[in-house]
């Protein structure tokens, strides 16, 4: 019995930890996104006073008129003339306007937001980057370590609450580009690294668990297949250096590339859904480039993790039953078995949440709360526990041979990928 | 031999501790839909975590 409490206290002060993480993050988000919005509309303000040279009004007549064009728009929208409901205008505080009117410039902790949100250092980059830096500077105390681990799963009630932004239609629309990408990508790399380490003469039992690990879904998959290829602790550990170094890269330059190649975020999410191997560097690049890409990336990820079986079946045929001699291929694959123990179960719960919202059960609100909001909570809890388990002593253990074709087999169909989805366009992965 | 059961052992506790991992998240996403949809959490939840 005091094992068992021991077992369970002991997640307690990461976790906490990961908790206390994530609230100072958003809140760091909240402020910036209220300054950016401040920010907009003092420049709005200035635009009409430097280039259209109107004068300041009274802050009264200041906020009538802004609620007279509001007035205006909604009418026109319900007469059908315009087809997007107008969003209620953000106005300035009495004392923020007369300051603004009266120095005509805009107070500095609005530029700062502004700017925080132009280098894209939301909640996310704080938690990766500020977790990151924790980890490899002043350290992870013991104390902490279990439960900053088990923070990293907390991002999948996310990822099932964004089931709530869906319709069949347009996930089974962006599905069918998944499926194609997931096909010739994911399962694509699995394929050319076990066949390239073959050629190469490589050890079976590395290749193995390199293919299975580059190609669908990093250190699960390296794990599920290392018994099956033979796997020594050696090999196991140079793949998951090298899928957990590559992982670390993407996350942190994917959404910077995306952004100077001009992607769109539908692209973007459909990119980084083909070319980032692990479920919560993905989830997180995506969130950093924005809430659209976040619903495309989703999409795609389900897709890959439910391809997660099929990658281990392919690892079994390939390096167990083509080599056996005919005496030992009595051994056949038990495909049921496998696919029943390696599901990911989480993906049921966000099919549920695409069919009640298909079924009108959710209303606007609930979308906020469940893939805005909540969301945002689930995904900084783990988000504090990926940024805290990046070690840079774990990526060092990347290494040999294999490291350079596994390295090169991602980066490889990283680079595709992006021409690929950039010449497919952003209607076709957009989900509304 | 022994590495390769080591790994056997490894693979089986990550795959049931993921099972177990994925019905605590459902469990979590199916308190906060039902907590939502009854009312108990609203917009202002969210924005009533932060300092204004």
């Amino acid at each position: 019995m005091s094992d068992n409490n021991d077992g369970i206290a002991k997640y307690f002060p990461g976790f906490i930890l990961c908790i206390i993480l994530g609230w100072i993050s958003l809140q760091w988000d909240f402020s910036i996104h209220k300054w950016q919005k401040e920010y907009q509309a003092c420049e709005k303000i200035l635009t009409k006073y430097t280039q259209d040279r109107k004068p300041f009004l009274p802050f009264a007549e200041y906020t009538a008129k802004s609620d007279e064009k509001y007035k205006e728009k909604l009418a026109a929208f319900e007469r059908g003339e315009i087809k997007e409901k107008p969003k209620k205008p953000h106005l300035l505080k009495e004392n923020d306007y007369n300051a603004l009117a009266a120095t005509k410039e805009i107070p500095f902790k609005y530029v700062f937001g502004e700017k925080m949100i132009e280098f894209q250092l939301t909640y996310v980059a704080v938690l990766l980057l500020g977790g990151m830096l924790i980890r490899n500077t002043v350290g992870l105390p013991k104390i902490f370590q279990p439960g900053a681990v088990l923070a990293r799963p907390v991002i999948k009630p996310g990822i099932i609450l964004l089931g709530g932004y869906y319709l069949w239609s347009n996930l089974l629309k962006v599905g069918f580009f998944a499926l194609l990408l997931v096909l010739v990508f994911i399962l694509g790399t699995t394929v050319l690294v076990a066949v390239i380490g073959r050629r190469m003469k490589q050890d079976d039992g590395l290749m193995g668990v390199m293919a299975a690990g580059t190609g669908i879904c990093g250190v699960s998959a390296a794990v599920a297949v290392a018994p099956v290829v033979n796997a020594k602790p050696r090999d196991f550990f140079y793949a998951v250096g090298t899928i957990l170094l590559f992982g670390t890269v993407a996350l942190f330059t994917f959404p910077y590339i995306g952004k100077s190649l001009g992607m769109s975020e539908p692209v973007f999410g459909a990119w980084v859904g083909t070319a980032i191997l692990n479920t919560a560097q993905l989830v997180a690049a995506a969130t950093w480039y924005g809430h659209e890409s976040l619903l495309t990336a989703n999409i795609l990820n389900i897709v890959r993790v439910g391809f997660i079986p099929l990658a281990v079946i392919f690892c079994i045929w390939f390096y167990v039953i083509k080599q056996a001699t005919s005496s030992e291929k009595q051994q056949k694959i038990n495909t049921w078995q496998v696919i029943k123990e390696k599901f990911p179960l989480f993906i049921l719960g966000f099919f549920a949440m695409v069919t009640l919202n298909e079924l009108g059960v959710f209303s606007e609100e609930h979308r906020t709360i469940f893939g805005k909001q909540f969301l945002q909570i689930f995904f900084a809890i783990g988000f504090a526990g990926v940024g805290l388990n990046i070690a840079f002593d774990d990526l060092k253990k990347a290494g040999g041979r294999a490291f350079i074709i596994g390295f090169i087999a991602a980066t490889l169909k990283a680079v595709l990928s992006a021409i690929v989805v950039m010449l497919i366009g952003t209607e076709a992965f957009r989900v509304k | 031999m022994a590495e390769n059961m080591e790994f056997e052992d490894k693979a089986k506790k990550v795959f049931s501790a993921e099972r177990k991992e994925d019905i605590w998240v459902l469990i979590m996403a199916a308190i906060t839909v039902i907590l939502g949809l009854a009312g108990v959490i609203t917009p202002k939840t969210f924005t009533s975590l932060f300092f204004q």
